[in-house]
């Protein structure tokens, strides 16, 4: 039997995994409930956000600087995408939109693969986050106890700014009725910019952050764009809470079935998905009408 | 009863929608040959009755009966093949596809050549011809056959829509809205053909309709709903009577001026 | 254009087919690239019946290629079938997979059609992944080409060829038959408008099923003779980026038009296979021309061709039906009415 030494440890990892899939498919989740757009190329800014911690770290910033700093290269990015790739298929069902970022996914991994190689680089941690700590017979790793941390403070102040802050609440308010929000004298054009913009920071924090963890290549992002995917499924598309819940959902399941039967942790989520997609296509905490 | 002759009848239909009742324990019957009218303010719940009605949502409680056979969890396509047909609030339609071909559509389904590799030629084949051409004579679109529907006006949208839910031979048509959004020539055009679809074809119709001097001049039993609930049912002259109805509808200028 | 036209095409391009093993080494082309080319066209074909023509979200036709080319992989390498076999079984395998599942996806339409889809096919990915034993996990598995049993011949390039394009022909008069028959006519009419055809008497269900059924098989067939093409079979071939691989060949070709797989799988495979070795920036050119195509021509090259050809003053486009549809619109009268 499993010694119950690495049941903890391997919660944690599931949860810190989770953690992962839920910043993920929050930021896709924003971008997807404002104007349907479905980012297949969400992965490949978390591999950019990845690529240029390295080469920052590379010349000489300081990790801390590049955690910020990547991301927002990566929005700078992203709002230029935005403005001249996606806004002109708004009009169009949702799957242009899906069809346009998957070939820009492609174009990108390439382009990782020139400029940084095939191959994945080394990225690791500075040294005031490696090793680990010991709680009673238990150990965890110190970057994983970062990330956490990183992305629960992620995850709050993003709720914060949805809640509390002015713009937040007119992104709220524009994603149950655009034209209103329009009416009422808002900028949609902005709004559409920034939401796709905030969408692409999370997924640059969290892409530094996983080519710390689970190492850095041109296929990186993919890895956790499905996953993500299945998240918003879950948890609801429409309801960024059931995105939080989804992902913690799917991460355990994950590293649990690693744990007791490693063969199925990959499939473990699918049969997931498909089973709320049977019963309540809506996922748990979604809302009816999206997507039908 | 009275209500022997009822070709449909929905008895305590109610329908909700995140806890709002769009629809509210709703009984209405429908006899054989009669021109019905559904009317009721905005929000009254008459497309989502039409809806529950014609299978595009099931009732959450309610029976719906239609020739003595319960429909109430019937597919909606099965309703169809039972005898009813229906349009719209916008016209439900093949926009890429000509006049000819959105009609024919129907018409094969019905004579059961749609499920099939080869288009039958002969005798079923002209059998098709003959009744697609009379559909379009019906509707007075004979002319535009040929052309992408999508090209033609709002009004003959709505025409060829009514020709579609004529393809498989209803007993029973359901128009929902089939006024909307229309001038006032292309008005008296639909109203023509909704008097001809019981005068010259013997058939059934229930329809929703916000054009009170339409309601009133072609309707020989209306059904008024307001806010889900039924509120009153009678001849036209009965219902522009009622105060209720007055008052259901914002102010009775609407009624007096009709 | 007339049945003539139409028809001269047609025999033009199976000229060339006829000959492109005795063409190919004058422009320095392996006939097993141009067997390629047949081959994915094929697959690109069964995402055209469903995504082209039904309006479905297919993004899991790897599923059912990934499931030919094991099926003849496994029946050759355990059981050692002959050629003939191996391409059957694996044709069978991926009908099988679709009838188990195609009950399934009936149950939900658009994005979750698609999502549901690329789930499925990631399940078959994860078991070939793991069942190292058996399927030789992420490495795959290599399995000889078997000879074909009754003619005791060995199947060397040229011979696969002359069977990729049979299969292909056929492939393609097969699809021809069913999109212009009463049953491919609804299909049409599905995608423009599912509703109405269910208020026209018809069980969508029924039709879009057999279309699943139709399409898993020709995806099966491509599938098998892949994998007996390479001699090769490994998971990659049931992942959702395969699915990708095959749409951006019916976008690029033409979605909706009978000849657009043929184009895309052209310019997809010679541009993979040929172009990447000249040059590395064949990913980013093909992504890069998708992109374009998705926002300026979605109906691809030769969809783009034929709506021009057919354009005439009046003549309303996809994207023009929409105002159509406004009834805040001014009508005009006397105009059709």
């Amino acid at each position: 039997m499993h010694d119950w030494a690495s049941i903890g440890p391997q919660i944690f990892n599931g949860l810190v995994l989770g953690a992962f899939y839920a910043i993920v498919a929050i930021g896709l989740s924003l971008i997807m409930n404002l104007t349907g757009t479905i980012n297949m190329a969400h992965g490949s800014f978390m591999t950019l956000a990845g690529y240029l911690a390295y080469t920052m770290v590379l010349r000489g910033t300081s990790f801390w600087f590049a955690l910020i700093a990547a991301p927002l290269i990566c929005v700078i990015v992203g709002i230029a995408v935005e403005r001249t790739l996606v806004r002109p298929l708004y009009k169009r069902e949702p799957f242009y939109s899906l069809l346009m970022t998957f070939g820009l996914s492609l174009m990108a991994e390439e382009a990782y693969r020139l400029i940084w190689g095939p191959n994945g680089v080394p990225f690791s941690p500075p040294g005031a986050l490696a090793g680990a700590t010991s709680v009673g017979f238990m150990t965890f790793p110190a970057f994983r106890i970062f990330i956490a941390v990183v992305l629960i403070v992620a995850i709050a102040a993003l709720a914060l700014f949805l809640t509390r802050t002015r713009f937040g609440l007119r992104l709220r308010a524009a994603v149950q009725d655009t034209e209103m929000i329009a009416a009422l004298g808002t900028n949609t054009q902005v709004l559409y910019a920034v939401n796709f913009g905030l969408g692409i920071f999370l997924a640059g924090i969290a892409g530094v952050l996983a080519a710390g963890m689970l190492g850095l290549a041109p296929t990186s992002g993919n890895a956790l764009l499905m996953p993500a995917f299945v998240t918003v499924i879950i948890g609801g598309m429409g309801s960024l809470f059931g995105s939080i819940v989804g992902g913690l959902l799917i991460g355990l399941t994950i590293s649990l079935t690693t744990l007791f039967v490693p063969a199925a942790s990959e499939v473990s989520m699918y049969v997931l998905m498909a089973v709320v997609l049977m019963i309540r296509p809506r996922g748990l905490f979604g809302e009816e009408g999206i997507f039908g | 009863m009275a209500s022997d002759a009822a070709m449909l009848r929905a008895e305590n239909v109610t329908k909700a929608f995140g806890g709002v009742r769009a629809v509210d324990d709703v009984s209405l019957a429908v006899r054989e040959g009669t021109i019905h009218a559904l009317i009721g303010p905005n929000g009254a719940g008459k497309t989502t009755f039409f809806n529950a009605i014609s299978g595009f949502t099931l009732p959450d409680r309610g029976r719906v009966t239609f020739r003595g056979a319960d429909l109430t969890r019937a597919p909606n396509w099965k309703r169809i093949a039972a005898g009813m047909g229906r349009t719209f609030q916008t016209p439900s339609i093949f926009p890429e596809l000509t006049v000819d071909e959105n009609v024919r559509l129907g018409v094969r389904a019905h004579a059961k050549q749609a499920f099939r590799l080869r288009t039958p030629g002969g005798e079923a084949k002209r059998a098709v011809d003959a009744r697609v051409g009379e559909l379009l004579g019906f509707v007075n679109l004979t002319a535009q056959r040929d052309r992408p529907l999508a090209e033609l006006a709002h009004g003959s949208q709505r025409l060829c829509e009514i020709a579609m839910s004529l393809s498989t031979d209803p007993v029973l048509v359901l128009l929902d809205e089939p006024m909307a959004g229309l001038a006032e020539a292309e008005t008296e055009r639909i109203m023509t053909v909704i008097r001809d679809l019981r005068a010259r074809l013997g058939l059934t119709v229930l329809f929703v309709e916000h054009n009170m001097r339409v309601v009133l001049n072609v309707a020989e039993k209306i059904t008024v709903l307001d806010r889900g609930k039924l509120l009153a049912e009678g001849t036209p002259a009965e219902i522009s009577a009622n105060q209720a109805v007055r008052e259901a509808y914002l102010g009775s200028e609407v009624i007096a001026r009709v | 254009m007339s049945a003539r036209g139409e028809l001269i095409g047609a025999a033009i391009v199976i000229a060339v087919l006829l000959f492109a093993p005795f063409l190919s080494p004058l422009i320095h082309l392996d006939v097993s690239i141009v067997s390629e080319v047949l081959v994915m066209a094929v697959a690109a074909m069964s995402v055209n019946l469903l995504l082209g023509y039904t309006g479905l979200p297919a993004f899991g036709n790897a599923a059912y290629f990934g499931l030919g080319a094991y099926g003849a992989a496994l029946s050759v390498k355990y059981f050692q079938v002959d050629f003939v076999a191996a391409v059957v079984i694996g044709t069978l395998a991926a009908f099988a997979g679709a009838l188990i599942l195609g009950p399934f996806l009936l149950r939900r339409r658009g994005i979750y059609f698609g999502l549901l889809s690329i789930a499925f096919g990631q399940v078959f990915y994860f078991i070939a992944y793991r069942y190292t034993d058996v399927t030789g996990g992420e490495d795959g598995m290599n399995f000889p080409r078997p000879p074909v049993a009754l003619a005791h011949v060995q199947v060397k390039e040229t011979a696969f060829y002359y069977v990729a394009l049979a299969v292909f022909v056929a492939a393609l008069i097969a699809f021809r038959a069913v999109v212009r028959s009463p049953f491919g006519r609804t299909l049409v009419a599905i995608r423009q408008n599912e509703v109405r055809v269910r208020y026209l008497g018809l069980n969508s269900d029924r039709f879009i099923f057999v279309a699943l059924l139709i399409a898993s098989a020709m995806a099966g067939i491509s599938g098998a003779l892949f994998g007996l093409l390479i001699n090769f079979a490994y998971p990659l071939q049931l992942d959702w980026h395969q699915s990708g691989d095959f749409v951006l060949m019916m976008i690029l070709g033409g979605g909706g038009t009978l000849w657009g797989p043929l184009l895309g799988s052209f310019i997809y495979v010679l541009g993979k296979d040929i172009v990447s070795t000249i040059t590395p920036l064949w990913q980013i050119f093909i992504g890069g021309l998708f992109v374009a195509c998705v926002l300026g021509f979605p109906r691809g090259i030769l969809g783009t061709i034929e709506q021009r050809l057919r354009r005439a003053p009046g003549t309303f486009t996809a994207d023009d039906v929409n105002a159509a549809f406004d009834p805040n619109a001014p009508v005009e009268v006397g105009r059709g009415v």
